[in-house]
């Protein structure tokens, strides 16, 4: 590399070669903490400034009950009703810490009396807020829909891990035949495929009442009263379609780069040296081959448990799950802010945790990474 | 062009091509085919029809003919998916070719020039009505510190624009949750008109070629011929633009099918889920939406589903097909 184009002053002191790789990552976490925390700000404050507030939708139905009265009067008592609705819900504050208003006109520093800082401080103590639409705590309905989201999530995020080691094992074991070529152009095209419409096609491939039923009626289980086999019997067969669409989703993303990389490590010498061992091609794949190959894996890994999660938004709409994704899905479409702002924010952090543990498996995989320290 | 035609391609990229000039003209004609029905209008005396006689592809379950959704759909692939990722690459290609060429300590401006850009902002957040001014404020100030720079005297005072981190950190940011999220997130207030969504969609989509094309001008930078162009005496903002920036765009033309896929898929996501959609708008989500009140009437996911899928699989060839050049 020349230097001689190179003209700041400073060396770059942050890059990986000068620091211990330990404090990289930490950094990299920081950024990617911080990177959460704006983004679901970003969502706070753009949702609050969208016109037609959640008073809107509220009080749209509301104009019936004043039938009898004068045109002037109803218009008079609806933006009454519309004052005292955005009182309760504290949406009459201002919005952030400084805001621009037509009259007097110019920039007003508000102070700690707005939005943002109430719901900043609000989520320090823990608290997501309340849905505008019933009420009702946030993180209670989150934590809810999350039982039925973080079983199928993570089952999904296993099985599609261990399906695509066995998947890229078995392309990269030789070089051609006629079932390599099909399971690579399965994977090819179902990488394309948009979630919903693999989704959509298992719903009506699978679960037809016309056609091939697998799911079974039945009554929901009450989560009080019902035993815990009662309620896996009945959500058992039911997440086992919005399974196979989250696995088969991010399969591919996985397998082909995967398999790429094995292909890559057979062509390496220290493989060569293997094979002229006379080490069967299996054993070279499993225990030579496949460590080296799996750290450039961990970086989709990243990404594994947030797509997961947008898979979810949609899985859980086509299959008519009680899940966060179907929760953030009705939230949006009823303009219950707080419950998107939640959503978005529990998304960030589920990021945030695959990045950390892709990186506590560098570690574990790769002993030239850790810190010396 | 002949060297288009000279070039060996393989069927498959010449039925991709076909079918995707096959909907981008069904696209563009839209209005003007004389079709029987309108994609918004339900026919009430033939709801869920199989395909037959005036409905060609059928009815859906609220009786509107599949065909002209079909059409409909592929209008608004044109007008909003389309443009979206153009507009996206180009966006993107600015940006991380910005980044990439300049990084972080080589675009200094005259300190005079960097008084007048915060001086512009000051002055248009107070006024924001005064868009053009500020616009032309801004410009004039860039265009002024690059036609300066090299010919600043050192002593001059100059101030570093930290081209690089400002875009790696807005990247970081919208990619702090996936792209389906973002926008659903967004779509939580009223619906979005068309120019809005094709907004949000250059949003979420510049991210992913600005990294490309920054990644690209890192290794174009140090190559002979810039080398070249800075020993000739050549203004920066002429090397970039003329010499680097068409060098490190080629890598683009892989990534633009595949990312036209991607938004593609992103919107006909967003319109099946119904969030944030007029509630008239017609597109092959919204078909596929629709098929779920009619499991047994298997046209209506068919058609949507195979026309979109086949979409797909066509921008995915010649994505393969561009690389392999």
């Amino acid at each position: 590399m020349r230097l001689r184009r190179f003209r700041g002053k400073r060396p770059i002191a942050w890059l990986p070669v000068r620091t211990s790789r330990g404090r990289w990552l930490l950094v990299r976490l920081a950024r990617a903490a911080l990177a959460a925390w704006g983004i679901a700000s970003l969502v706070f404050v753009v949702s609050r400034l969208l016109p037609g507030g959640p008073e809107q939708f509220a009080l749209d139905g509301a104009g019936e009950k004043w039938g009898g009265a004068s045109a002037g009067h109803v218009a008079q008592m609806q933006q009454a009703a519309r004052q005292s609705f955005r009182h309760r819900l504290g949406l009459d504050e201002p919005i952030f810490y400084v805001t621009r208003s037509p009259a007097p006109a110019g920039w007003h520093w508000h102070g700690r009396h707005n939005q943002y800082h109430r719901w900043v401080v609000q989520l320090l103590h823990g608290g997501l807020g309340q849905s505008y639409r019933d009420g009702q705590p946030v993180g209670a309905a989150l934590g809810r829909a999350l039982a039925y989201t973080l079983p199928l999530t993570g089952s999904a995020a296993v099985l599609a891990t261990g399906l695509a080691l066995y998947l890229a094992l078995y392309l990269a074991g030789a070089p051609g035949g006629r079932g390599r070529a099909l399971v690579r152009t399965l994977l090819g095209g179902l990488q394309t495929m948009p979630l919903f419409l693999l989704a959509l096609l298992l719903l009506l491939l699978l679960a037809n009442p016309d056609g091939l039923n697998l799911v079974p009626a039945g009554q929901v289980p009450n989560a009080a009263t019902s035993s815990l086999s009662q309620v896996l019997s009945y959500w058992g067969p039911r997440s086992l379609l919005p399974l196979l669409s989250l696995v088969l989703a991010v399969l591919p993303s996985l397998a082909l780069p995967l398999a790429a990389a094995l292909h890559h490590e057979l062509g390496t010498d220290y493989a060569t040296t293997a094979r002229a061992k006379g080490l069967p091609i299996s054993r070279i794949l499993r225990r030579h081959a496949l460590p080296n190959a799996l750290i450039p894996l961990l970086t989709t890994l990243t990404e594994l448990l947030p797509s997961l999660v947008a898979g979810t938004v949609v899985v859980e709409v086509v299959f008519a799950l009680p899940g966060s994704g179907r929760l953030l899905a009705q939230a949006a479409a009823t303009h219950d802010y707080p419950v998107v702002v939640a959503g978005v924010l529990l998304t960030a952090l589920v990021r945030l945790l695959g990045l950390l543990l892709a990186d506590v498996l560098y570690f574990t995989l790769d002993p030239r990474l850790r810190p010396l320290a | 062009m002949r060297a288009l035609f000279k070039a060996r391609r393989p069927v498959a990229y010449w039925l991709a091509i076909s079918w995707l000039a096959l909907i981008a003209g069904l696209g563009l004609l839209g209005p003007s085919l004389p079709l029987p029905y309108s994609s918004s209008t339900a026919d009430l005396l033939a709801i869920a029809t199989p395909p037959s006689a005036p409905h060609y592809l059928g009815t859906d379950a609220l009786g509107r003919d599949v065909l002209a959704g079909l059409v409909a759909g592929a209008r608004r692939l044109v007008s909003i998916s389309l443009p979206a990722t153009f507009l996206a690459a180009a966006l993107g290609a600015v940006l991380g070719g910005a980044a990439g060429f300049w990084g972080n300590t080589r675009l200094r401006l005259p300190v005079a020039a960097a008084g007048g850009l915060l001086a512009a902002g000051w002055w248009a957040l107070a006024l924001p009505g005064q868009l053009l001014a500020l616009l032309l404020a801004l410009g004039s100030s860039l265009w002024l510190s690059l036609l300066l720079w090299q010919k600043t005297p050192r002593r001059q005072p100059t101030i570093a624009l930290p081209v690089d981190s400002l875009v790696l950190g807005a990247g970081t940011l919208l990619g702090a949750v996936p792209r389906l999220i973002m926008l659903v997130a967004l779509a939580a207030g009223p619906p979005f008109t068309t120019y809005q969504l094709l907004g949000l969609l250059v949003v979420v989509a510049w991210p992913e070629p600005a990294r490309l094309v920054r990644a690209e001008m890192l290794r174009v930078r140090v190559q002979p011929f810039i080398e070249a162009a800075w020993a000739s005496g050549l203004p920066p903002g002429r090397i970039w633009w003329h010499h680097a920036l068409p060098a490190a765009s080629q890598s683009l033309r892989s990534l633009v099918p595949l990312s036209l896929a991607g938004l593609i898929g992103l919107e006909s996501s967003l319109a099946f889920l119904g969030i944030g959609q007029a509630p008239d708008a017609v597109s092959w989500g919204s078909l596929l939406a629709a098929a779920r009140q009619e499991p047994s009437a298997w046209w209506v996911a068919a058609v949507p589903g195979l026309a979109l899928l086949l979409t797909l699989l066509a921008l995915q060839q010649v994505a393969t097909a561009a690389k392999n050049r």
